[in-house]
Order: C-alpha cells, then sequence, then structure tokens
C-alpha cells in the first residue's frame, strides 16, 4: 500500500479533476456531497448552492485497455433554493447535505437530496428520441391552421441529440424542526429515513405528506439537552434495524419492530474514555461525524474527529480496530478549536465490493477491508483491515498527468522534519477533504476538495 | 468558514509541553492549566454569542459548546472560590494587562497559602499568562484535572462569573461585537449577551434577590437572539446574566461595608479584620467565600478590583 509491497497493493493514479482552476472559490461552488450510484456508471455531486452534477462515466472503450472510462457531466440541476422562515426570521440554507441513489429498477434514474429541512426525489431520464411529424403544429411547435390540412400523418419518433432532464417527484417537506444531517435508504426501497440533530423520520418514497417519527432525543426541557445525533443509517440487509451516532461518540442500534418509536435501543455502542488522552476537548472530538455500514452488515465504521474506528455489531463495548487519521492535532485541539476546524464532519468509506481488493483479505471474509476518510492540506488517508497498512495522498493539481502514480505524503508530527515531509504548522487547515466516495466495483475513488472533484483510478497493469 | 484557520508558526520552544500531563497541583503548570480553562470558557462564550445572524446556528455545534462551558463551571464550582479566575479577554491585552497589573499587588498582601496564584503569578511573567487565545501558538496543556467532577444532569446555578473588563472597553466590546441587527430585540439581545460578558461584575453585586429577577428576565435574553431555537435558552446556566440587571441594575456597594471576618469559613480565613479600603485591596472575602442557598455569584478575586476601578473611575 505504500508502494513498496507486492502486486495486491493498490497504486493510485490521478485521473480526472473537476471544477474551477482558480483559488478564489465561490461559496456557491464549495461541494458539500459525493456519492456513486449503485452501478458505479454516475457519480452525483452536491454543492453550497443547492445544486446537484451528475457525472456518467464513459463506456470503456475497449481498446484502451489501460484506462478506464471518463466521467463527464451528464446532468446539472439545481435541487434546492434558499427560502425564508419567516417565524424564526432566519434562512434556510439550500446547500445540499446528502444524496442518495436508489438502486435502478427502469430507464430513469432516482435520486434523493436533502437540504437542511427539506428532501426531495429526483428523476434523471434520457430523451434520445422525439416526435415528429404532427399534424397540427409544425415543427418549431407553431400550431397550423387547421384549415390548410389536407392529409393526415401519424408522428413518428426521430433520433435527436441525448437531452437528460431532472424533474422532481417527490418533495417531504415539513418534517424537521431541526437540520436533517442523514438520509439513509432502506433495503426494501421503499422506504428511507432522515435524520435531523434530535428525531430520526420513517417516510415511505411514494408518500409525501406523512412521514413517521421512529427516534425522538429532544429532552422535555431543551435546557437538559447536551446530546444530538449526528448521523443514522439503515443497515444494509435488515430492513428493520438502523443505527444512530451521536455527538457523545456512542452509536445506537435500534430495531423498528420493537416498538413504533425507538427510544430504547436495542444495543449501545461506546468506548471508555482513555484516560491518558482526557483534555478539555475530549468530548468535542468524540462526536462521530460519520456512520457506515460495512457491505456485509457485520460491520460499521465510525468518523470522529482524529479517528476511524471499525466496529463489530456483535460487540458493544469497544471497537474492534482503530486507525489514527492526523494524531499529530491532539496537540493543536485549542487552537483547532478556536478557529472552528474541530466542528469539521469529515466522512469515510468503505472500499467496493471489488473482487481485485477482495483477494488482499487474508483473515476476514468481510469484502469490507479498506477504509477511506479525508484530512487536512487536502490529504487523505486509506487504511488497510488486512495488511495494518496506511497511506496519505494529497489531492492536487500538480499530479495531474493521468496515469502517474500518487506519491504518498508524510506529516512530520515533531521534530526534525525529513525531506518531503509536511510539518503539521505548515499545513492548510482552509483545505479539508470532507467528503470521499469509492466506487461500488472497481477502484475508482472521487475525492472532494473545497471545489474540486479529483477522479482517482488504481493504476492497470 | 473559509478564511479561518490558517497557517501556524511552529515554536520550537514548546516542543516539550506537547502532550505533558498536567497535574492541578503543578506549580506553574496549574496556572498554566486554570489560564487554557479560562481561554476556552472565553472562547467558548464568544463562539455562543457570535454567531452569524443569517442561519440558524448548528445545534450541535451549540450543544458541544454549551457542554464545554458547563463543564468548566461545574469544575470551577468544585474548587470551590479558592484561586481567582484569570482575565483572558478574548481581544488582545491592554487593558487585560492593566487589571491584570493593578491586581498584583492585591495579591502580594495575600499572607495566605491556599491562595495559590499569589504566587504563580509573581513568578511567571505577565505575557506568558495573559497570552489572548488567539495569539496562543501552540497547545501546551491539554489534559484536564485527574478527578473530573462529571457534568450534572441539570445546569448548576451559576457559579462564577466570566470575563472582566472595565467599563469603557466593555463598551468598546459591545460596540465591536454587535454586528447590524436584523431587529431591534436583535440589538437587546445581543447587547445583553456581550453586556453580560462583560458586566458580570454588575450582575454578581446584585443582591441574591437579583436572582429570580434574572430567571424571569432570562427568557428576555432569549428570544429576541437571532437564529434562536429553543437550545438557546441552555445557556440559561448563565442566566444571572440579562440586559435589565447588567444595563438598569444599581451597583451595590453593600459587599464593601462586609467584614470578611465575620463569614464562616474556618481556616481558610487567615485574612486580618479589613477596613472597607483594605478589602478592596486585599480581596480578603475570596478566601472567605461563603456559600449559601441564596447567593449564587461568587464574588470573583478580579471582579472587586474592575468594581474598584469603576467607583474610582480608572
Amino acid at each position: 500500500f505504500l508502494g513498496a509491497g507486492g502486486g495486491n497493493d493498490i497504486q493510485w493514479c490521478f485521473s480526472q479533476v473537476k471544477g474551477a482552476v482558480d483559488d478564489d472559490v465561490a461559496e456557491a461552488d464549495i461541494i458539500s456531497t459525493v456519492e456513486f450510484n449503485h452501478s458505479g456508471e454516475l457519480l452525483a455531486t452536491g454543492d453550497k448552492g443547492g445544486r446537484v452534477v451528475i457525472f456518467q462515466q464513459e463506456q470503456e472503450n475497449k481498446t484502451q485497455s489501460h484506462s478506464r472510462g471518463e466521467y463527464n457531466v451528464y446532468s446539472t440541476f439545481q435541487s434546492h433554493e434558499p427560502e425564508f422562515d419567516y417565524l424564526k426570521s432566519l434562512e434556510i440554507e439550500e446547500k445540499i447535505n446528502k444524496i442518495r441513489w436508489l438502486p435502478q429498477k427502469n430507464a430513469a434514474q432516482f435520486l434523493l437530496s436533502t437540504n437542511d429541512k427539506t428532501i426531495k426525489l429526483w428523476k434523471i431520464s434520457e430523451r434520445d428520441k422525439r416526435p415528429e411529424g404532427y399534424n397540427l403544429k409544425e415543427e418549431d411547435g407553431r400550431y397550423r391552421d387547421p384549415t390548410t390540412v389536407t392529409t393526415l400523418r401519424v408522428p413518428v419518433f426521430r433520433p435527436m441529440d441525448l437531452m437528460v432532464e431532472a424533474s422532481p417527484r417527490r418533495i417531504f417537506a415539513n418534517a424537521h424542526t431541526y437540520h436533517i444531517n442523514s438520509i439513509s435508504i432502506n433495503s426494501d426501497y421503499e422506504t428511507y429515513l432522515s435524520a435531523d440533530d434530535l428525531r430520526i423520520n420513517l417516510w415511505h418514497l411514494e408518500i409525501t405528506d406523512r412521514s413517521f417519527n421512529i427516534v425522538d432525543i429532544k429532552p422535555a426541557n431543551m435546557e437538559e439537552l447536551t446530546e444530538v445525533i449526528t448521523a443514522a443509517e439503515f443497515h444494509p440487509n435488515s430492513c428493520s434495524t438502523f443505527v444512530y451516532s451521536s455527538s457523545k461518540g456512542t452509536i445506537r442500534l435500534c430495531d423498528m419492530r420493537a416498538s413504533a418509536l425507538c427510544d430504547r435501543h436495542s444495543k449501545l455502542f461506546e468506548e471508555p474514555e482513555d484516560p491518558s488522552n482526557r483534555s478539555f476537548f475530549s468530548e468535542i472530538i468524540s462526536s462521530i461525524s460519520d456512520v457506515k455500514f460495512s457491505h456485509s452488515g457485520r460491520y460499521m465504521m465510525t468518523r470522529d474527529y482524529l479517528s476511524v474506528k471499525i466496529w463489530d455489531l456483535n460487540m458493544e463495548n469497544r471497537p474492534v480496530e482503530t486507525y489514527q487519521v492526523h494524531e499529530y492535532l491532539r496537540s493543536k485541539l485549542c487552537s483547532l478549536y478556536e478557529n472552528d476546524c474541530i466542528f469539521d464532519k469529515f466522512e469515510c468509506c468503505w472500499n467496493g465490493s471489488d473482487r481485485q481488493v477482495e483477494s488482499l483479505s487474508l483473515c476476514t471474509s468481510d469484502l469490507s477491508n479498506i477504509v477511506m476518510t479525508g484530512s487536512y492540506n487536502n490529504f487523505f488517508r486509506m487504511f488497510d483491515r488486512n495488511t495494518k497498512r496506511d497511506i496519505t495522498l494529497e489531492a492536487s493539481r500538480e499530479n495531474n498527468k493521468p496515469r502517474t502514480v500518487l506519491k504518498p505524503r508524510k506529516v512530520c508530527a515533531s521534530g526534525k522534519r525529513k525531506k518531503d515531509e509536511i510539518s503539521v504548522d505548515s499545513l492548510d487547515f482552509n483545505k479539508k477533504i470532507l467528503h470521499t466516495a469509492w466506487h461500488p466495483k472497481e477502484n475508482i475513488i472521487a475525492v472532494a476538495t473545497t471545489n474540486n472533484l479529483y477522479i482517482f483510478q488504481d493504476k492497470m497493469n | 468558514m473559509l478564511g479561518k484557520g490558517g497557517k501556524r508558526k511552529f515554536d520550537e520552544h514548546e516542543d516539550g509541553l506537547e502532550g505533558k500531563v498536567v497535574s492541578p497541583t503543578d506549580g506553574p503548570s496549574k496556572v498554566s492549566y486554570t489560564l487554557q480553562r479560562q481561554t476556552i470558557f472565553n472562547i467558548s462564550l464568544m463562539k455562543l454569542y457570535n454567531h452569524r445572524p443569517l442561519t440558524e446556528p448548528s445545534l450541535q455545534k451549540t450543544v458541544l459548546i454549551n457542554n464545554m462551558l458547563r463543564r468548566i463551571q461545574e469544575e470551577l464550582k468544585q474548587e470551590g472560590s479558592l484561586r481567582p479566575m484569570f482575565v483572558a479577554a478574548s481581544q488582545p491585552a491592554d487593558p487585560l494587562s492593566d487589571n491584570f497589573r493593578e491586581a498584583q499587588p492585591a495579591f502580594s498582601h495575600l499572607a495566605s497559602p491556599p491562595l495559590l496564584p499569589a504566587d504563580f503569578v509573581s513568578t511567571m511573567p505577565l505575557e506568558s499568562c495573559l497570552t489572548p487565545a488567539s495569539l496562543l501558538e501552540d497547545d501546551t496543556f491539554c489534559t484536564s484535572p485527574a478527578v473530573q467532577h462529571d457534568g450534572p444532569t441539570k445546569p448548576p446555578p451559576p457559579a462564577l462569573q466570566p470575563v472582566k473588563d472595565s467599563f469603557s472597553s466593555a463598551l468598546d466590546e459591545i460596540e465591536e461585537l454587535c454586528p447590524a441587527p436584523t431587529s431591534a430585540e436583535g440589538v437587546a439581545a445581543e447587547s445583553a449577551a456581550d453586556d453580560s460578558k462583560a458586566q458580570p461584575s454588575e450582575s454578581n453585586i446584585h443582591k441574591p434577590e437579583g436572582l429570580p429577577e434574572s430567571r424571569t428576565a432570562e427568557s428576555k435574553l432569549m428570544d429576541p437572539l437571532p437564529g434562536n431555537f429553543e437550545i438557546t435558552a441552555s445557556t440559561g446556566f448563565l442566566t444571572d446574566l440579562t440586559l435589565d440587571d447588567i444595563l438598569f441594575a444599581d451597583i451595590d456597594t453593600s459587599m464593601y461595608d462586609f467584614d470578611p471576618c465575620t463569614s464562616a469559613t474556618g481556616a481558610a480565613s487567615k485574612m486580618a479584620p479589613v477596613s472597607a479600603d483594605e478589602l478592596l485591596k486585599t480581596l480578603a472575602p475570596y478566601s472567605s467565600q461563603p456559600v449559601t442557598p441564596n447567593q449564587p455569584f461568587k464574588m470573583d478575586l478580579t471582579e472587586l478590583d474592575h468594581i474598584m476601578e469603576v467607583l474610582v473611575g480608572s
């Protein structure tokens, strides 16, 4: 993995970068979510301006066996607009917090996108034919004078330039008082959950005027509030099971069959605090920013400020593995608290369930064996659960040449800085990678910097 | 939040202090710990009251900051009033260092050992004690004391007042901190918040009966805050800091007639009986602070100092 390993290690190469080149970042262009669809053919991004941009992978060119298809813009649409809450005199941001794809059932693609308050179901469909030869209309749409019609003909479909249309099919609104942080589609593909700071609601994809509250942690007296929900996800296989994480570093697993309101968890995952690492910021850095089930559903991964933890669903009292993302930041927590970086919400993701990756698995039969997450200075990290090796890579336009293997980076925590190492104090905390995604089937990853989307692929021999 | 979190320079000499476990009983480290705690407390307050008025602040962030403040308050409450709160203003040093220098002679009058800060203060250079948070280069201290009191489920009555400033600099702060309000109420609320940071001495001197008043006034403070959700009511543990109390309350001078020796404390009360003048210099009530149920406010060492300055017109 660090380049020194055998043929099984993945070597990541730059493939593409999308987005503006200049350093002056328009706030609306800040990428806020990245998600591959179930086949990996489509890659969606959401931004702070409420737009969704979908990229489509080119069909593989059989003659060009050394590279996979490139991703090109497929559709762009405005998903959410800014709104104004007149009651509170506040703006509701149009920023897209999450996108989740539905599995494809017909020619059209469907995705859920959400901002702080409203979830929308979008249908993305292609149109490559159009009817021509109307009797009452000219080709340009003008109506013909019926008296001039002397013969009748049957309109026929003729090919046209591909047009991709996005239309909102459902709008799920007015169910969240607080800010939505997660949406997750159930394995039944009929229902989904949406979670805000204090509540989780269950929806049916077809029904917009009703949702069921399944978790409510709002205390009777808001003054007693000390913990909020930070993320939630359905189990990949069990349609009655879901988990939600909290700002205190706990994960609760709930079973919807137990009761209508899942206020009492079935399992509570929490690691006892390490007394030697205790500080003023212990609670804040334990706040979980993302939770993701593994492909099998046997494990789940959580991301807190400094680490990624893998949990076995059968063991509640501690994670089975912990990976330090940027431990060198532990001594900087006060500064990071002051500049708000300590509240950054990093996401994490598993590798795709790919046969090549599977070949690496030695001790676990779970297909999920690599985790990826972002850091600062446009660095992102990967941890191989089997080899226990990890790597730090950088998303930067300097590595622009396709098929050039990315050079591993290293941060020097203290002491003498070696050549090519970067000292902690040179890190740019404005350049943060919060969102990453891994192609569900191949070794292709999408990494979002502030306003650019990088696509890396493994080096194909 | 672009624009924050720029590159930071690395202080070579701070190398050795990284990650060091700081026990509260260490000498200078205790001051460092107290200083950091105060710094964090101030930063937390700033964060709570300084959010963008346009959109709702993140509830998660608010809750985490609240928890931080509560924890510190609990800790301070647990420690009692044995040590004064260092005032580390979020703004750079001037009024602060002045206050501190003036407090120093007071410290030196203190004979009693339990009043630790006097010892530390005299040995530490002023600058290193009072570096504002924004100038702190590195976190040289990052652990809390070995025994950490778990936060209560209910917020305790406010034990200590935070930032102190002299009157004029406080007013300046208010002006700086108050962004253009979205409503008149917003102005009032923000002024209240800023005032509350700056003028806790006012409310502190307020008699205990100020408490019920402040409780009812709490909603006055909380409601008009832009971006208020119910959570801001949770900052009610700072409940005594209200617009009314601060701006309209008379300064209660009864403390200056207070004879510290008559308060019941026992061993800590090593101060000689004092007249009103000496009282101000020796800050004696500090060591003999009685904790009675109807007196939620605890006099702060530097707080008296500030009161004096205000009265003397420094």
